[in-house]
């Protein structure tokens, strides 16, 4: 193979756009650099800050909501509350790290010495930063921030109905984080297909590159159908008559949901990957089903633009029966993922670390985002549900229950390489029980409420409503949430301050590229001390090891995975 | 009352279905957790594909998505066309409902009766939209400014409720009652108080109700 000697010496001949050691600490450094490692760790960091700010916000919703007929803010505050929650949570924080994510591991994974066009990764960094600030920038307005509603209907959104500072600010803010966003995912994809490492082919990147790749089509394909929607609304601050037609109003619709509905996946299959990563390391085996898996992320991609109008249900204005169908279609790539999951466990070893918890638990709590999710794309069912509480509860357990717990495994899992230093697991295990009780306790009572008929999106609800024992009890829950999230701020303080755990190069015996080279990685990501190691499958490491065990495991000959077969030699 | 029926049903038998699949992968979740932990000594499985499994378990998912496509769209098939039945009636009530920021007005195509309220936080203040019982009634909602959405909790009742569009709610109450409907579209401010009273009466009562201008009946 000596396409592998090759590849090893290739990050070499960049080694001069690298700036010399004590140059590379500087702000001017970080906040300048072309390194794919820094881009990320600057968007991630951003993003996990922001998911403590907008998480605060909702700690007030649900403080007003504890009790009936509270006013512990007014009513607009309330709605500014929870369109920045919303909005803050989809378009600053869960698709950024799920985009960064693949910023971050990409290009090691594939064995690539940077990302493609570092710059315009960069750039899409800045604009993140700066569509932040503008939406923001709504609380120091008069008529405060933006509070629309995450999805920002109009007309309600054009200058008649909000005329206040802050919405113009935000469908400026958006559009532009949102572009950043599409900026880094471009970078990512094509660095994805085409700036691999020679023995690195398709069947050879790992579960969460392939993860990545279906996330960023969709990024591609979908996200500038916000820039149209947001231009509209745009149009609509400084002519709000155009919103006095329903064709516009449902045009708009229409613009939002083809992006909204595929920027669900775009929260949730990074995390499938992370989750298939975490659990195959820790169970001590090859990834079940890669094929299968790969084929359902790119099948699941695909479909992912065909069902937007299922949001649309009681409209009156869209093909029913056409979206159902295409919507719930969807549950058999979403199953395929499923049992790879469940066939990687049980066939395992099993190591119970705090990203394998995180990991572990993802599987039935996304689970039930899932299977609500079936009867929410049933018409007959999203017409009495729709728009209150019960869909509430179901988004909550996509991306609450699964998405951020897929988060904090991959956060848990990869924090040693990044940092090269280790979190405390005791602090881990406290942070993931808080966390898994908390969410449970808040979002379950939810489907109830929704039931029972409580509206999304009231600000207050009076006590013959009936409302009130389930709100108390989600606000309880709440409580556990933050106090894991406090938990977790303790955990990384004092592992950076202390310093006292060196991580290693590989703490976790992981499978994939990024474990053969330093923590954290050197700028060109692979050198002369860390050289790119064989890569016959996408558990390139775990294939070392049994070679140099010299285990001849009957069925473990990696010609068997795909690897060889589908390029290898040429 | 002629949604929560197909409502229940659907709903039943998806969240038996929904509860039959959760159960059984966080039993096999749970019980491999057990008997694969690192304790037990079991060495992992070097096994890395089962196509025919993969591709069988693939084809068995699309036959429960096709038996769940085909219930749903003949349950949608079913309520569409008992509304259907209801604006073919000759005997229909039609009421055309506006929603407004922030309230509801009733308009009684029957007789000259437009009911309407304040939608404040005092729930006498909202507006109480009269029908009679046994007879099918279409409500022609729209709206003056932005989206609502009318929803009847108890009676799975909702459509949404847009400017310069017409969307048409139609059904036939079987039995004498009140019911809170409420506005379910976020429509800003006031958007938690905007909520009105049903109140289906005999058609002895309703026909009052409609001869006296819309006095209480």
């Amino acid at each position: 193979m000596t396409a592998e000697t090759e590849s090893a010496q290739q990050p070499e001949h960049r080694q001069e756009d690298v700036p010399p050691r004590s140059r590379r600490g500087t702000a001017a450094a970080w906040l300048t650099t072309t390194d794919h490692k820094r881009i990320a760790l600057l968007t991630l960091g951003t993003a996990l800050v922001l998911f403590i700010v907008v998480g605060v916000l909702a700690l007030v919703v649900r403080a007003q909501l504890t009790l009936p007929d509270q006013h512990l803010v007014s009513n607009d505050f309330y709605n500014g509350l929870f369109t920045i929650h919303g909005s803050g949570m989809i378009y600053l924080v869960v698709t950024p790290v799920a985009i960064a994510l693949g910023l971050y591991l990409v290009p090691l994974q594939v064995g690539a010495p940077a990302v493609a066009a570092p710059r315009l990764a960069m750039t899409g960094f800045w604009l993140y930063l700066a569509g932040t600030v503008l939406i923001f920038a709504g609380f120091a307005t008069a008529l405060g921030p933006a509070a629309g509603g995450w999805y920002a209907y109009p007309p309600l959104n054009s200058s008649r109905y909000l005329p206040g500072t802050g919405q113009s600010l935000w469908i400026a803010g958006v559009f532009i984080a949102v572009l950043g966003m599409i900026f880094q995912a471009g970078t990512v994809l094509w660095t994805a297909l085409l700036k691999r490492a020679k023995p690195v082919t398709l069947m050879r990147m790992p579960v969460f590159t392939w993860s990545s790749i279906a996330t960023n089509l969709m990024v591609i394909g979908a996200f500038p159908s916000l820039l149209a929607a947001m231009g509209l609304l745009a149009w609509g601050r400084v002519f709000p008559n155009i919103f006095t037609e329903n064709l516009w109003n449902i045009a708009y619709q229409h613009l939002f949901w083809f992006f909204a509905h595929p920027v669900v996946y775009v929260m949730f299959f990074p995390f499938v990957g992370v989750v298939a990563e975490v659990l195959s390391t820790f169970s001590g085996r090859r990834f079940f089903g890669y094929r299968a898996t790969v084929v359902s992320l790119l099948t699941f991609a695909a479909f992912s633009m065909s069902v937007w109008g299922h949001h649309m249900f009681s409209t009156g204005q869209a093909s029913n029966d056409y979206y159902s169908l295409t919507s719930i279609l969807l549950l058999v790539p979403a199953g395929v993922e499923y049992f790879g999951f469940l066939a990687t466990v049980i066939g395992g070893q099993l190591r119970f670390t705090v990203p394998m918890l995180f990991a572990i638990a993802f599987v039935p709590q996304f689970l039930i985002g899932g299977l609500t999710g079936i009867m929410v794309a049933t018409p007959v069912i999203d017409y009495q549900v729709t728009d209150s509480y019960f869909i509430v509860a179901h988004w909550h357990y996509t991306l609450a229950a699964g998405s951020l717990f897929g988060m904090f495994a991959a956060f848990h899992f990869w924090f040693p390489k990044a940092t090269g230093l280790l979190l405390d697991e005791r602090l881990g295990r406290w942070q993931f029980w808080l966390l898994t009780i908390g969410t449970n306790v808040t979002f379950l009572p939810m489907f109830w409420l929704g039931l029972e008929g409580m509206p999304r999106r009231i600000a207050t609800y009076l006590p013959q409503d009936g409302f009130t024992t389930a709100n108390v009890i989600a606000s309880a829950g709440a409580v556990l949430i933050a106090l894991s999230v406090i938990v977790t701020i303790a955990n990384v303080v004092t592992s950076v301050r202390d310093r006292r755990r060196p991580a290693g190069d590989d703490p976790w015996q992981g499978f994939t590229l990024e474990w053969a080279t330093s923590s954290p990685p050197p700028p060109t990501n692979f050198d002369r001390e860390h050289p790119l190691p064989r890569v016959p499958s996408f558990a390139p490491l775990l294939d070392e090891r049994a070679r140099e065990e010299g285990e001849e495991r009957t069925g473990d000959d990696p010609t068997e995975h795909g690897g060889l077969r589908s390029g290898g030699g040429r | 009352m002629s949604f929560l029926p197909i409502f229940r049903d659907i709903f039943l038998l998806e969240i038996v279905i929904a509860s039959v699949v959760f159960a059984v992968i966080a039993v096999l979740l749970a019980v491999s957790l057990w008997r694969r932990r690192a304790g037990a000594g079991r060495p992992p499985s070097s096994r890395a594909d089962n196509m025919p499994l993969e591709i069988g378990y693939a084809v068995a998912l699309l036959g429960i998505a096709i038996f769940l496509v085909v219930v749903t769209a003949n349950a949608n098939g079913r309520q569409a066309q008992r509304q259907e039945a209801v604006l073919a009636a000759a005997d229909v009530v039609t009421v055309d409902v506006t929603g407004f920021q922030w309230c509801w007005e009733f308009a009684h195509r029957d007789g000259p009766v437009t009911v309407t309220g304040a939608c404040a936080e005092d729930p006498a203040t909202r507006p109480t939209l009269v029908v009679p019982v046994g007879r099918p009634v279409e409500l022609r909602l729209t709206s003056r400014d932005v989206v609502h959405a009318m929803w009847i909790p108890d009676l799975a009742l909702k459509s949404d409720v847009y400017p310069d569009h017409t969307n048409v709610l139609a059904t036939t109450f079987d039995h004498a009652g009140t019911w809170l409907g409420k506005c379910s579209e976020f429509c800003g401010t006031h958007h938690p108080t905007m909520e009105f009273f049903i109140r289906a009466v005999s058609e002895q009562e309703y026909q009052q109700y409609l001869a006296s201008g819309g006095a209480s009946v």
